[in-house]
C-alpha cells in the first residue's frame, strides 16, 4: 500500500472513488452503473480485487473494459469480457441471486435507505419528472449488498422519500402500503439490502435489525454533529467508527493517469 | 426476389399508424433508429404508445415533437450528455402525456414473456417500491385498461404455490405493434447480425406485431448463412428491411461510430421548453431528409465518430463532449 495523499492532492470525487473502491470485495460478482461507481469498481478491479467480476446491465458478462466506457450500452464494455449479451442475461443473473454488490445512486435518501430516482415531490403533481428507476431497484432487490453514491444536501436526506423507487430495509407492504421489513416481502429472494451510502461528506451504514441508518465515518473536516445537522431525520451518530480513509498516492495515479485521464467523471484537483 | 422486404424510409414510417404501440433496438444512447424517428416527426405522427425496456433521445425526441400520448417504460435520459429527459419532465408537469411506471427488470421480463406468448411475466423485483403502489396505476386512472391492447392490470400479487418462495409479482406481456430496429447487418430475406451487446433487441423483434430492421448494410443473405451462429434474429421475424448508413445518429453503433456526445448535449440543452424543441426541429429535422441530415452533420464530424475497427469505438472521440 503506498502512501495516503496529502489534503492538497486529491479532491472530493477522489475521496469518494476510492471510498467506493474499498467496498469491493476481491473475487465478487459486481453490477457496474455508468459514471463514478464505474471508475472505482475498475480502481478496485486495478488495485486490491483483480479477480473481481464486473456485469454490465446493457449485456456484457465479466467485462474488462481497457478503457473507461461513458455508459453500460458503450461498445468499451465488452472489449475482454467472457461474454456480450444482452438485458434479459444480466437481469436473469441478478435475479438468480449471483450478484453480491451493486453500486447505485440517487435523488432521494431516507432513513431506512429507501431511494428516489423518479420525481421530486407528488408523483402525481411532479415538481419535477427526473430519469426514473432504471435497474436501481432490480438490484437492490437482488444483490446482497448495494452501495449508494450521493451528493450530500439536506433536501435529499429525507425522514420518508416522495417515492420509493429502489426498496432499502424497511419498505411499503401493498395493497395497504405499511412498512415492514424487507426480509418479510423478500421471502426466498431476500438475500441483504442496502449496506452503504458514501455521500459527499460521510460514509453511513444501516442497522439490518431495526433498518436504520447510522453514520460510519466523517469525511476529513467535518463532524458528527455537521453531518447530524445535513439530514431531516434523526441521524444515530453514535456507532461513529473514524474518519473515511482518504486516498492513496496509488490510487491517484490509476484514477487519474490511468482510468479518467481525460476528466470525464473524476476532474483532477487543480494545482495553485 | 419478387417479394423484397426492402422498402424506402418514408415507406418504413408511413407502416406506424397514428395510435400504434411502438418499441426500438438499442439501449438508451446507442442503437437507436433515429432516421426513422425523424421521418415519423416530419410525418406528423400523432398519438403514439411508446413500450420501452429502457427510453434515451429517440424518446424524448418524439415526445418533444407531441407523436406520444403514453409512455411506458423505466428511464428516460443522456447519459452523461444529458441528465434527464428535458422534454418528458415538461410534458408530465402539463400533464400532457401519460406515464407508466415499471422497474427495468419487469419491462425486460414482459417483453421476455411477450417473445415467449406467454401472457405475464412472475417476478420478485421491486417488491415495496412504489411501482407497485395502487394510487400510481396510469393507465387504470386514464381508464384504458381493456384487456386488448393494454392489460387489465399493471400488476397481481400472488404467492409462490410450487416452492413457497413467498410473494410474488406478475406483470403483463407487452402487445406492441411494431418494433423499429437499428442494425449493422441484415440479409436480404431479413436475418439480422448485431455486433456487440444486443440488448434486448431478440425480444423486441420476436414481440411485435411487425418489427422494421433499419441497417448500416444489406449484405447478401448467403454471406449471413455461413456462420449462421454468429446471427440475431431469424429472417422470418423481419418484415422489411432497408439500408440507410448512419441512421443511428446521434446514438452510437458498436464497430461503427461512436455517440456524438455533443449533439446529444446541445439537443438537451436547447430543448427544455418547447419553443426551444421547435427551434431544433426546425434546424435538423423538418425540411431534412436523411443525406441532406447527413451533409448537414459534415464529412470531418462523422469521420471523428466512426469506430476504429479492431476496437470497435472511436479513440478519436472524447468521450466527455466538451
Amino acid at each position: 500500500m503506498s502512501e495516503y495523499a496529502q489534503p492538497e492532492e486529491y479532491g472530493l470525487a477522489d475521496l469518494l472513488c476510492c471510498a467506493a473502491s474499498r467496498e469491493v470485495a476481491d473475487n465478487e460478482i459486481v453490477f457496474a452503473g455508468t459514471g463514478l461507481p464505474m471508475v472505482a469498481i475498475m480502481l478496485a478491479q486495478k488495485t486490491h480485487a483483480p479477480n473481481l467480476k464486473l456485469i454490465f446491465e446493457a449485456g456484457t458478462l465479466d467485462g474488462r473494459p481497457p478503457e473507461l466506457p461513458t455508459s453500460v450500452g458503450d461498445a468499451r464494455c465488452e472489449m475482454g469480457a467472457s461474454r456480450s449479451s444482452g438485458l434479459n442475461d444480466a437481469f436473469s443473473i441478478a435475479q438468480r441471486g449471483l450478484v453480491d454488490l451493486g453500486f447505485l445512486g440517487g435523488a432521494e435518501v431516507d432513513l431506512y435507505g429507501n431511494v428516489n430516482t423518479t420525481c421530486i415531490g407528488d408523483y402525481l403533481n411532479p415538481e419535477l419528472r427526473l430519469t426514473g428507476s432504471g435497474g436501481n431497484p432490480d438490484i437492490n432487490s437482488f444483490a446482497r449488498r448495494t452501495v449508494f453514491i450521493m451528493v450530500h444536501e439536506k433536501r435529499r436526506f429525507v425522514e420518508n422519500v416522495s417515492y420509493i423507487t429502489s426498496p432499502g430495509w424497511r419498505v411499503k407492504k401493498w395493497p395497504g402500503g405499511e412498512f415492514v421489513h424487507r426480509r418479510e416481502l423478500y421471502g426466498a429472494a431476500y438475500r441483504g439490502g442496502p449496506s452503504a451510502v458514501i455521500s459527499t461528506v460521510g460514509v453511513f451504514r444501516f442497522d439490518q435489525e431495526n433498518g436504520r441508518m447510522y453514520l460510519d465515518t466523517c469525511h476529513p473536516g467535518k463532524s458528527p454533529a455537521e453531518i447530524s445537522d445535513l439530514c431531516q431525520f434523526d441521524l444515530d451518530i453514535s456507532r461513529v467508527s473514524g474518519e473515511t480513509a482518504v486516498p492513496t498516492r496509488e490510487e491517484l495515479r490509476i484514477i487519474h493517469e490511468v482510468l479518467d485521464p481525460d476528466e470525464i467523471f473524476i476532474p483532477k484537483v487543480k494545482k495553485n | 426476389m419478387s417479394n423484397s422486404k426492402r422498402i424506402t424510409l418514408q415507406q418504413a414510417a408511413e407502416v406506424i399508424k397514428n395510435g400504434s404501440s411502438l418499441t426500438f433496438s438499442g439501449f438508451t444512447i446507442w442503437r437507436r433508429p433515429f432516421a426513422l424517428i425523424y421521418e415519423l416527426i416530419r410525418q406528423h405522427r400523432r398519438g403514439l404508445h411508446l413500450i420501452e425496456v429502457n427510453g434515451g433521445p429517440q424518446s424524448e425526441f418524439l415526445i418533444g415533437a407531441g407523436c406520444v400520448d403514453i409512455w411506458e417504460s423505466c428511464w428516460v435520459g443522456h447519459e452523461l450528455y444529458g441528465k434527464y429527459g428535458a422534454n418528458l419532465s415538461r410534458k408530465v408537469g402539463n400533464k400532457e402525456i401519460i406515464v407508466e411506471d415499471y422497474s427495468h427488470a419487469e419491462m425486460m421480463f414482459r417483453f421476455a414473456a411477450a417473445a415467449q406468448g406467454a401472457a405475464y411475466a412472475v417476478t420478485q423485483t421491486s417488491l415495496g417500491t412504489d411501482i407497485h403502489n395502487p394510487e400510481y396505476d396510469m393507465l387504470g386512472k386514464a381508464g384504458l385498461r381493456d384487456g386488448k391492447r393494454i392489460a387489465k392490470h399493471k400488476y397481481i400479487f400472488t404467492e409462490d404455490p410450487f416452492y413457497d418462495a413467498g410473494a410474488q409479482v406478475l406483470i403483463p406481456a407487452v402487445k406492441v405493434d411494431v418494433a423499429v430496429l437499428c442494425v449493422q447487418q441484415v440479409g436480404e430475406e431479413g436475418t439480422v447480425r448485431v455486433n456487440g451487446q444486443y440488448y434486448s433487441d431478440p425480444e423486441a423483434a420476436r414481440t411485435a406485431g411487425i418489427t422494421i430492421v433499419i441497417a448500416e448494410e444489406i449484405v447478401p443473405e448467403e454471406y449471413l448463412r455461413r456462420n449462421a451462429d454468429q446471427n440475431t434474429i431469424p429472417s422470418f421475424e423481419v418484415d422489411y428491411i432497408l439500408e440507410c448508413p448512419f441512421g443511428a445518429h446521434p446514438t452510437g453503433m458498436f464497430g461503427r461510430y461512436d455517440v456524438d456526445g455533443a449533439f446529444l448535449k446541445d439537443f438537451y440543452g436547447r430543448t427544455r421548453t418547447q419553443e426551444g424543441f421547435d427551434d431544433f426541429a426546425r434546424e435538423w429535422i423538418h425540411g431534412q431528409d436523411h443525406t441532406s441530415y447527413l451533409e448537414k452533420l459534415g464529412w470531418p464530424r462523422m469521420l471523428k465518430m466512426k469506430a476504429n475497427s479492431a476496437m470497435n469505438f472511436s479513440p478519436r472521440e472524447k468521450k466527455g463532449g466538451k
